[in-house]
């Protein structure tokens, strides 16, 4: 910690963002970097903390205050590598994660009330730092195991779990086969992020260097189709589940099946071909010139609003179910917990309209949908209850983002003969499935989750998997 | 483990009954205090806890004046931030004292005290599988002396301090008539070293009786010979006289108040008395007011943290006048290393015979100059004093060859006060002694060592 005041004297910035009339028109990333004096600034407001209270925020447990430091005596290149101990992919964490490390930051503790408008300075700007070390590419040379372990893994599922696990294992010295049943690897990453968030040129770069360093890919492989998982697990050491939650939940209302209904998942993936050149699979979903109704409030929900808004959407309305969080801290929901908050994504910000608490009840048209009748609702002693208040909205395009409900039992989970739990998720201990030589990570163990989890979960996986094989 | 040895060493030695142990370190809640209880001690100490209940967020910043949550700081604005109340702390401390009687009810015990020792009643906690600490050996930890059948396991008994021994009382007897009325007194007493604090109570009864203000100077006049036991004349009051023809041991004048001391050797007492130890260490600590006068050498840290006496003495072991702020200190001879480290306030006069002192001295806080004109003679006037007080052999010397004498002094000026003064020059530090105020601001030149001394006549003693 060079500077002792600097997290009174400096103000917290996390740089400039493009502007939206331009943004709109492209599918570019707009969040611009910090000069690098000001970024050092910005890691001199760290206080070194004696409890270092982002560790906790961190799934990764990533050395926040220690390449804040090297960050602010211009190391760079010892800053990446601290970064890089704790982080296989801080390029994508720097870009999408939703920094829980910032709202856990001893300089987002809020213990006076607000007066007049004035906060307390705010956390240190984390992700930005993270992703500005991430940026310099300084530790994407393959790290190749010196002794190859002649053990075979083979890794359902090329997200970043999957990803996080591959490298880890392939370090480690052991033959890593991904399986993706895309023609493209990367899962969410590739297809479920819009570019706008997540340059895929940043995932084709350390895709390389994983390839490099000696995991394989399979891609359009469906395992549980193309190979059985009981097939897989006979021909490989072990293998590992990191298949993601990509069941949607899905809406229950008169007119579900009207044309015009989609999940949003299916209208988020086809873009993502599209702006990667790459041919799209099935109907064209577009809301150029549409009347879209985003369902869910949260960041898939988001990134539909976005996607919209560079299609040139007519309107779009994005329809929250619950009511709307507080712009302040609950006293129920202290520092340093995640803040259940009000919160408006770069997105949010471009345009559209964001509705809370309401209530989808009915899907109207004929041959396609063009209306969506709802009811405003509101927690009474703890149920959602209809107000009275009832809304039509126009609605050409419905995209459905309520969520994930775990993983498709039919397959490969079937096959392989794991227990699911009431949520549909793999019950492990540890990572270790009941099945010998079976392991789960990410989305497909703990539900839908943030990428930083599913990097978490990957290391962890690829940890136990390393220690199992030795053992067997 | 320290806490279950001692109360077993002290179980063992059937010593306990009249011991109370306390501990501390990492108790946070009912039950480490239940089990500290059960291992031998009757008090606790809560630190972190309580501060953390109160907002602390172990952010390990208090030295750096810029806690986050206004704990451990003095900046105004971080302070804003201070959340916490002593209802907060409080609540934490009842939940603590909650808990420790919800345990002593499932263990059967009615108070605490009945806890205290009852190391049988203890049962680790088994670690299933093969970890390390399944591996720990508690069997010494949790030893029970049998001595514990047949003697006390917990503090029984009240230590005596043996107060009613005192020669205070003997004293405040004799002086009923000062005591009572103000009236003089003299008196003649003989002390052994094992007469502690000669005078205190004393002082705290004319103090009692007679206010801050005390008594005139030399109303109660002591005359006592023998060999003083520690703190001889602690916090002795104005109209006190303590005279002791003998020697005395560590802390002579702690706190003095007012009262005046001198100390001189016997007459029988070979050699010369500006060579050897009269005082011990720790002398006039954290004194306010008063004289003391001491035809001999002290120990180590003389008039630490003295903020107001007049004193003199014939030499002083290491770290003379440390962290002194007030007062006036002459040194009729040779110090010890480390003189004046942290002085921020008062003077010292050193008697600089060998012209070492300058090497001695710890010069980051003062500065060093000669002794002139109208401060010259007030420093001559105290040695006449002390030579009137204690027949110093030492001092008729130098006051018989003074125009030498004088230049040989070093004047020991804090540059704190130096800075105040030079600032001001008010009537304000009129009330600073020895400082020529009304004579125009002190001229000061500085002190250049290396003047040789002898004197003229070599008064032999006795």
């Amino acid at each position: 910690m060079g500077r002792p005041r600097g997290f009174i004297e400096l103000r917290r910035s996390k740089g400039e963002a493009r502007p939206i009339a331009e943004r709109v028109h492209d599918h570019a990333e707009y969040d611009l970097p910090l000069p690098d004096p000001e970024l050092r600034d910005q890691a001199a407001r760290c206080m070194d903390c004696g409890i270092p209270f982002c560790h906790q925020g961190c799934p990764l447990g990533n050395l926040i205050p220690e390449w804040n430091d090297l960050v602010l005596a211009g190391r760079f290149d010892e800053a990446s590598a601290s970064l890089h101990s704790t982080n296989n992919f801080p390029e994508v964490t720097g870009r999408v994660c939703p920094a829980p490390c910032e709202t856990s930051c001893v300089l987002s503790l809020e213990t006076l009330p607000t007066e007049g408008g004035r906060r307390p300075p705010g956390a240190v700007a984390i992700k930005q730092i993270e992703h500005q070390i991430a940026d310099r590419n300084l530790h994407l040379a393959p790290q190749r195991a010196l002794v190859r372990s002649g053990r075979r893994v083979a890794i359902v599922g090329s997200g970043p779990a999957g990803l996080a696990a591959a490298q880890q294992l392939a370090r480690r010295g052991h033959d890593v086969t991904v399986f993706e049943r895309d023609d493209r690897v990367g899962g969410l990453l590739r297809y479920g992020i819009p570019d706008f968030k997540l340059d895929k040129r940043v995932l084709d770069l350390r895709l390389g260097q994983l390839e490099k360093e000696g995991v394989t890919f399979r891609t359009r492989v469906h395992v549980g189709v193309d190979v059985r998982g009981d097939q897989l697990r006979a021909q490989y050491d072990a293998v590992l589940l990191a298949g993601g939650a990509l069941v949607p939940r899905d809406l229950a209302a008169p007119g579900r099946a009207l044309p015009g209904v989609h999940f949003a998942m299916d209208y988020l993936t086809q873009e993502n071909r599209r702006v990667a050149n790459v041919p799209v699979i099935g109907e064209p979903i577009l809301a150029t010139g549409k009347h879209v109704v985003v369902l869910g409030g949260g960041d898939t929900g988001s990134d539909c609003v976005g996607t919209a808004l560079r299609q040139e959407a007519a309107s779009v309305t994005s329809l929250e179910l619950l009511p709307r969080p507080p712009d302040e801290r609950r006293s129920s929901n202290p520092w340093p917990e995640w803040p259940l908050v009000f919160r408006t994504s770069g997105s949010h910000e471009e345009g559209g309209e964001r509705r809370f608490g309401v209530r989808t009840t009915e899907l109207v048209g004929e041959d396609c949908i063009r209306a969506l009748r709802a009811e405003a609702v509101a927690f009474v002693d703890g149920q959602l209850v209809p107000t009275g208040e009832t809304l039509e909205l126009p609605c050409d395009l419905l995209l459905l983002a309520m969520g994930f409900v775990g993983s498709a039992k039919a397959g490969v989970l079937e096959q392989l003969g794991v227990d699911l739990d009431a949520r549909g998720n793999v019950v492990a201990e540890d990572h270790a499935t009941a099945v010998r030589g079976v392991f789960v990570a990410g989305d497909m163990r703990r539900g839908q989750s943030l990428v930083v989890w599913a990097i978490a979960e990957g290391r962890r996986a690829a940890s136990r998997i390393d220690a199992f094989l030795a053992s067997s | 483990m320290g806490l279950a040895e001692a109360h077993q060493v002290l179980v063992m030695n059937r010593l306990r009954g009249r011991v109370r142990l306390q501990v501390d370190g990492g108790i946070k809640t009912g039950r480490d205090i239940v089990i500290a209880a059960m291992f031998g001690a009757e008090e606790f100490g809560i630190g972190t806890t309580p501060l953390i209940a109160s907002g602390c967020i172990m952010m390990r910043k208090c030295h750096l004046n810029t806690c986050p949550v206004g704990v451990a700081t003095q900046d105004p604005e971080l302070r804003k931030r201070f959340p916490g109340q002593p209802e907060h702390v409080m609540r934490y401390l009842m939940f603590v004292a909650e808990e420790v009687r919800s345990l002593l009810a499932e263990l059967g015990f009615r108070t605490l005290e009945e806890a205290v020792g009852r190391v049988d009643r203890l049962v680790p906690h088994k670690v299933p599988g093969p970890s390390k600490t399944s591996r720990v050996d508690l069997s010494e930890v949790l030893y029970r002396p049998r001595q514990a059948e047949t003697s006390p396991i917990h503090c029984v008994e009240a230590q005596d301090h043996n107060l009613r021994q005192v020669k205070d009382h003997e004293l405040m007897a004799r002086a009923k008539a000062t005591l009572e009325r103000g009236e003089p007194t003299a008196v003649e007493m003989a002390l052994r070293n094992s007469d502690r604090a000669f005078g205190s109570m004393t002082a705290g009864e004319i103090a009692r009786v007679h206010g801050a203000e005390a008594l005139p100077e030399d109303t109660l006049v002591v005359t006592a010979r023998g060999s003083a036991g520690q703190s001889f004349g602690a916090f002795a009051v104005r109209g006190m006289t303590l005279v002791l023809h003998g020697d005395a041991n560590d802390y002579v004048g702690k706190g003095l108040s007012g009262g005046v001391l001198a100390v001189r050797p016997p007459a029988t007492a070979p050699g010369r008395a500006d060579e050897q130890i009269i005082v011990g260490n720790t002398v006039l600590y954290g004194a306010t007011s008063g004289k003391a006068f001491f035809a001999g050498r002290a120990g180590e840290r003389f008039a630490v943290r003295n903020s107001g006496a007049i004193t003199v003495v014939e030499g002083v072991g290491d770290h003379g006048c440390e962290y002194m702020t007030g007062g006036v200190v002459v040194v009729l001879g040779s110090t010890g290393r480390n003189f004046a480290a942290g002085m921020s306030g008062g003077l010292a006069y050193v008697f600089d015979e060998d012209a070492a002192f300058v090497q001695r001295c710890n010069r980051d806080m003062v500065s060093l100059e000669a002794v002139e004109g109208a401060e010259a003679e007030r420093l001559a006037q105290l040695i006449e004093e002390h030579a009137a007080r204690t027949e110093s052999v030492k001092a008729r010397e130098i006051l018989e060859s003074w125009e030498r004498a004088r230049d040989v002094f070093v004047k020991v000026m804090p540059s704190e006060l130096k800075r105040v003064l030079d600032d001001q020059r008010t009537p304000e530090t009129a009330g600073i002694p020895f400082v020529g105020v009304g004579e125009g601001p002190p001229v000061s030149r500085p002190y250049v060592p290396g003047r040789s001394w002898r004197p003229e006549t070599v008064v032999s003693h006795g």
